[in-house]
This record gives C-alpha cells, sequence and structure tokens, in this order.
C-alpha cells in the first residue's frame, strides 16, 4: 500500500499528483433530471474542502459519486487517482465515509456496532487502531472497564463522546448521537480520504465543538476531507477552501478568504434628519449608497465590491470623512464590516431565486 | 477473495445474532416451518408412499417447505428492510463488497436452513429410526437450494417496495410452494398438466434429492426403489441439472431486480 507524500501535504496547487481528489467536467442524471450539470474541482492532500449548498444542490450526489456508489453520466472522477467504481475494491480500504442519515442495525448495541465495523475493517487488512489526540490512553484506563466492551471500541466511542451510551441500542440514540457514532465508524480505520455528509446535522452545539475537534485533528494528521455542510460556520472553520453549489453547478469557488473578498465590504453609518438623497453624498469609487429613512434619521449603506479587499474599505472611508469634515456632519453608528460567507452564499442563492 | 470470505462470515455471523434477538423473525422462520412439518405429517398418518411410511414422506420433504420460510421469507424481508433503512448502502459503502454482503445473507440462511434440517432428522430418527443415507448429497443441495432461494429473494426484494408489503410479495412463490411441492405426495400423483407443473418447479429438485438422500431410495423418479451412493448421485443428477438452470435463472432475475439503494425522489 502507497504511503502518503508528506511533501505533498502543504501544497495547494493542482500538481496531478498532489491531488487526493480530482473531479473533471461531472454530470450526474436521475432519469430527466440532471442533479449536477458539469463540475470540476480538485482537493490536494491534508486539505480539507468544503461544499456548500443549499438542498438539492448536487452536493450529495457529487458526494456519492466519489463514493463509488454510481458512476458519473460524464465526466471524470478520481480519488487516491483511481477509478470509484471501477476500482472500488483497492480504493474501498483507504476511504472512510459518513452518510447523510441511516444505515444502523437498530438491534446492535451501539459498541456492537463499532465492534462490526472494527471487524470488518481488520478483515480488509486495516487493523484498527485509536485515532485521536494524545489524551485518549489516559482516559481510557477509565472506561476501558465497562464490561464487555474492548478497548478499542471505547476509545473509538470516547473520540466522539458517546462511552456513556455503549451499551444502548443504536435505535434509541437520537439524530446528533447517530452522527457522532457515524463519525465514530468512519474515522475508525484511519482512512486517507474522508468523506462527510453534513457531519454535524441535528447534533447540539457542544457536539458539534467536539465533532469540528476530531475532523481538525484528522486534517492535521493528513487526512484528506471533503464535507458538505449547511452551516456557513462549519465551512469557515474547517475549510482549506470551498465552492457553493447551487443547482448542480460550482457559482463560487476558493479559499474561504477569496470567496468573502469576493462578497464585498459594508459601510454603514447613520445621518440626522430625513432630507437626504443620493446627490448629496459623496460616491466613493462610483459606488452609489442605499438610503433608508427611519425615526427621523436617515440610514446609509455601502456596498464596497471592488478595488483590493485588503485596503478598499479604508479607500472608501476616507472622502466620507473629509465630506463629513467638510459638511459639519457626523457619521452616528458608524460600522465598517467585512464580507462574510453568508453574503456570498446569499449572493449566490439569492441571485438564482 | 479472503476478504469477501471473512466479511461474508462475520456478516453471517451478524445475521443469526440479530434473528436470535428478534421474536417475530424467530417465530416466522424456525417454529412455523416445524409446525407446518407436524401439520402435514397429521395428514398422512397411516398411509404409504412410494415404499415409506406417509410421515417419513412428509418429513423427508419438508425442507424443500424450510427454504421458504428460512430463506425466502426471511432474506426478503432482511435485504428489503435493509435497502429501505440504507443499511445496504452503508454496508457496501464501508468495507464489504457486494458479493460478501450477499454472501453473507446467504451464509447465515444456510446456517438456519441446516439447523433446520438437523432437527427434522433427530425427530425422523426418535419417530422412524431413519439416518440420513447420503449426508454429501445432503449438503450440496442444502447449498444449491439455499442459492437458488437466496437469490430468488434477492430479486423479490427488489420488487418490494417496503417491509410491510414484504408479507404480500412472498405470497405466491409460498403459494405456489406449499401445493407443487412434492411434500406431501410425489409430484407424478397430480393430474396432467399440475404434474408437468410440479415437476418444473425450483424446489421439486430439492425435495426429490433431499428424500433420496435422506432414505437411500429412489425418489427422483419415484420408483422408492433401494439405492447405493453411487446409484443416488447418478439417479439426483438430472434433478442436479435442473437445480443448476434454475440457480442460473434466479441469478440473472436477481441482478435484474436487486437493488442496493431506495428508489430515488
Amino acid at each position: 500500500m502507497r504511503t502518503p507524500q508528506l511533501a505533498d501535504a502543504t501544497g495547494t496547487g493542482t500538481a496531478g499528483l498532489g491531488n487526493v481528489i480530482e473531479v473533471g467536467g461531472l454530470r450526474q442524471k436521475y432519469g430527466d433530471f440532471e442533479a449536477v450539470r458539469g463540475i470540476s474541482f480538485t482537493v490536494p492532500r491534508g486539505e480539507l474542502f468544503a461544499l456548500l449548498g443549499t438542498n438539492g444542490a448536487g452536493k450529495t450526489t457529487t458526494m456519492e459519486v466519489l463514493e463509488g456508489f454510481a458512476p458519473a453520466t460524464d465526466g471524470t472522477v478520481r480519488v487516491l487517482g483511481l477509478d470509484p467504481v471501477r476500482q472500488h475494491r483497492e480504493l474501498r480500504p483507504r476511504v472512510g465515509i459518513m452518510l447523510q442519515e441511516g444505515g444502523f442495525l437498530g438491534d446492535l448495541t451501539v459498541a456492537e456496532t463499532v465492534d462490526l465495523w472494527r471487524g470488518l475493517s481488520e478483515d480488509a487488512g486495516r487493523p484498527v487502531t485509536l485515532s485521536g489526540g494524545t489524551e485518549l490512553p489516559g482516559s481510557l484506563t477509565l472506561f476501558g472497564r465497562v464490561r464487555g466492551v474492548g478497548r478499542a471500541t471505547m476509545g473509538a466511542l470516547e473520540l466522539v463522546g458517546l462511552e456513556s451510551k455503549a451499551r444502548t441500542k443504536v435505535r434509541q440514540l437520537s439524530g446528533g448521537q447517530k452522527r457522532r457514532l457515524d463519525l465514530a465508524l468512519a474515522v475508525l480505520s484511519r482512512p486517507e480520504v474522508l468523506f462527510l455528509d453534513e457531519p454535524t446535522t441535528g447534533m447540539d452545539p457542544e457536539a458539534r465543538r467536539t465533532t469540528w475537534q476530531v475532523i481538525e485533528d484528522l486534517r492535521a494528521g493528513g487526512t484528506t476531507v471533503l464535507l458538505t455542510t449547511h452551516y456557513l460556520e462549519e465551512a469557515e472553520r474547517l475549510a482549506s477552501r470551498l465552492a457553493i453549489m447551487h443547482e448542480g453547478l460550482i457559482h463560487t469557488y476558493g479559499t474561504v478568504e477569496e470567496v468573502v473578498a469576493g462578497s464585498g465590504d459594508t459601510i454603514a453609518f447613520r445621518l440626522p434628519g430625513t432630507t437626504w438623497s443620493f446627490g448629496d453624498l459623496p460616491a466613493p469609487d462610483g459606488v452609489t449608497p442605499t438610503l433608508t429613512y427611519a425615526d427621523g434619521g436617515t440610514e446609509v449603506v455601502y456596498a464596497i465590491a471592488g478595488g483590493q479587499p485588503e485596503t478598499r474599505a479604508h479607500a472608501a472611508l476616507r472622502p466620507l470623512l473629509a465630506w463629513a469634515d467638510e459638511h459639519g456632519e457626523v457619521l452616528e453608528r458608524l460600522a465598517v464590516r467585512r464580507g462574510t460567507l453568508e453574503d456570498a452564499f446569499m449572493r449566490v442563492v439569492g441571485e438564482r431565486r | 477473495m479472503r476478504t469477501d470470505v471473512l466479511h461474508a462470515v462475520r456478516l453471517a455471523r451478524l445475521d443469526l445474532t440479530l434473528v436470535a434477538r428478534n421474536t417475530t423473525v424467530m417465530f416466522n422462520v424456525l417454529l412455523l416451518p416445524l409446525l407446518m412439518a407436524w401439520m402435514f405429517t397429521q395428514t398422512q398418518t397411516g398411509a404409504d408412499i412410494a415404499g415409506v411410511s406417509g410421515e417419513l414422506f412428509v418429513l423427508t420433504g419438508v425442507p424443500g417447505l424450510m427454504l421458504g420460510f428460512a430463506v425466502f421469507i426471511n432474506l426478503v424481508n432482511s435485504f428489503t428492510a435493509r435497502r429501505e433503512e440504507l443499511v445496504l448502502k452503508r454496508l457496501r459503502g464501508g468495507q464489504p463488497s457486494g458479493p460478501a454482503v450477499l454472501g453473507g445473507a446467504a451464509l447465515g440462511a444456510l446456517a438456519l436452513f441446516l439447523g433446520q434440517v438437523v432437527l427434522l432428522a433427530i425427530w425422523m430418527h426418535r419417530t422412524d429410526g431413519v439416518m440420513p443415507a447420503n449426508v454429501p448429497l445432503l449438503l450440496v443441495v442444502a447449498v444449491l437450494g439455499v442459492a437458488l432461494f437466496g437469490l430468488l429473494a434477492a430479486a423479490f426484494s427488489g420488487i418490494t417496495p417496503n417491509a410491510e408489503l414484504a408479507q404480500i410479495t412472498v405470497l405466491p412463490v409460498i403459494m405456489v410452494m406449499m401445493i407443487g411441492a412434492p411434500v406431501a405426495y410425489p409430484a407424478d400423483v397430480l393430474p396432467g398438466p399440475l404434474g408437468v407443473v410440479s415437476n418444473l418447479l425450483p424446489v421439486t429438485p430439492v425435495v426429490e434429492i433431499m428424500r433420496t438422500a435422506f432414505l437411500g431410495a429412489d425418489h427422483v423418479s419415484g420408483s422408492g426403489a433401494a439405492l447405493g451412493m453411487a446409484g443416488q448421485w447418478v439417479a439426483a443428477l438430472p434433478s442436479l441439472g435442473i437445480l443448476l438452470a434454475w440457480v442460473a435463472v434466479a441469478a440473472l432475475l436477481a441482478r435484474w431486480l436487486f437493488r442496493w439503494e431506495p428508489r430515488h425522489g
């Protein structure tokens, strides 16, 4: 088995060998419905790539093609340089998958489920090692004694905070707990590539934080991760790069910084009185503000998208302050806000609605 | 290949564990066929069929019915429920390959079926003092029978939308098996075309070979003449051929109809 080349771990280029996931011109049809309509992206080794989008954007379909559940209708797809459908057998032991939902045997306990997966993994020549932080062995001595539950299984459960549920039937777990069990199974064999389909849906904030930590630790250990999510915060925190999908196409693609930069900055303030109009106010770089009249004042908002992302807010502020000095006005409640991922997301999704 | 076998054995053990935990399945799969075996024997007490007592004739034929329950109904239920609950998808997306998942299910069903055949053998020994004459032939026909009905179950699960409806989709097969299989009477006593149909059913060769292997007498042609080991194999040969043909047909049907995932949308 080929071991990961550490030299590629920090690579951000798109050189062939460094890319663990390669998607080129992927199209996927179900009958007459085209769920994915020609997308391309690459994920270098050790990177976490997030697919963002609304329901029905084609994220899960893309994942399923990469996971080898269905052959691509058109285009090329490679994972670790292998065809996910035709070379599934070689690929399988090196990949971890967290499905969006379901797929557990309700009559098994949590520990039995992990045992089953551990066994299947060992049968495939992929012995399970404890994954996660260095604090694990210490706490294991505490929890390793649960009757009838092995240490490796306990370690896996501890990783996702399910150790107290070891002897609970899977049927009785909450949605968030099932997600955590799913994560434990996906990372059990320390996969080289991890597919996570909405990993934190239904989790409480604490569990979500734990899950993020697990994902970050794995990525730091060299695992390449492809993740879909509805939560922008999640993508912002975890992703090296991301793509915003809508109706089967990728609309925005890049690092979080790049995507956010594209969404522009906002300068907002309030002027007393409701007699202001566009002509009264300056237009830095040709940008005219939007005005809202309320409570005897005028809310002024400039959306600045052009220019250098690093300096444009500063550059726009200068003429505004000069104007205020000149006219003896005060820009009340002055706020400069950088663009957010949400702005970028809403722009993609909103535009097409 | 080795991995597939290991996976199949592990999944078969899992299936047996889950059957043992599920009272409904335990009843349907294990108890019901034994109950029916007893009922069938009651219809033939005192009669003499093809040179053996009616009771023994029925008991040696009952494994045919058990294929319907322990294998066919059991697997249609399990394939359908697991497909709809995305268990099949998850398993195949994990380490095991498709053949390993299906092989595991068949292996688990084979274990259940053989367990029931052993129970029947004990029953026969206690009531009639009969020991199985040809164990290798019994095993061969058990493996082929389970393969056949496992594949048919895979195919039927494909046309079963959900686990509740499985009760209905298995019904035609079970009805045909209960009426047409030569469990309580030889196929040839059925009038004209029915006899021909019975002889063509996939369960018929299984029953006839089973009976021949249990009793060491020719129950394929229906003469009931005692046969040596070699004679039993020779007598079983045409039926084994029919059985193999059926396995091939069932494999094609399974390939065509079986689904790993619920339908999209």
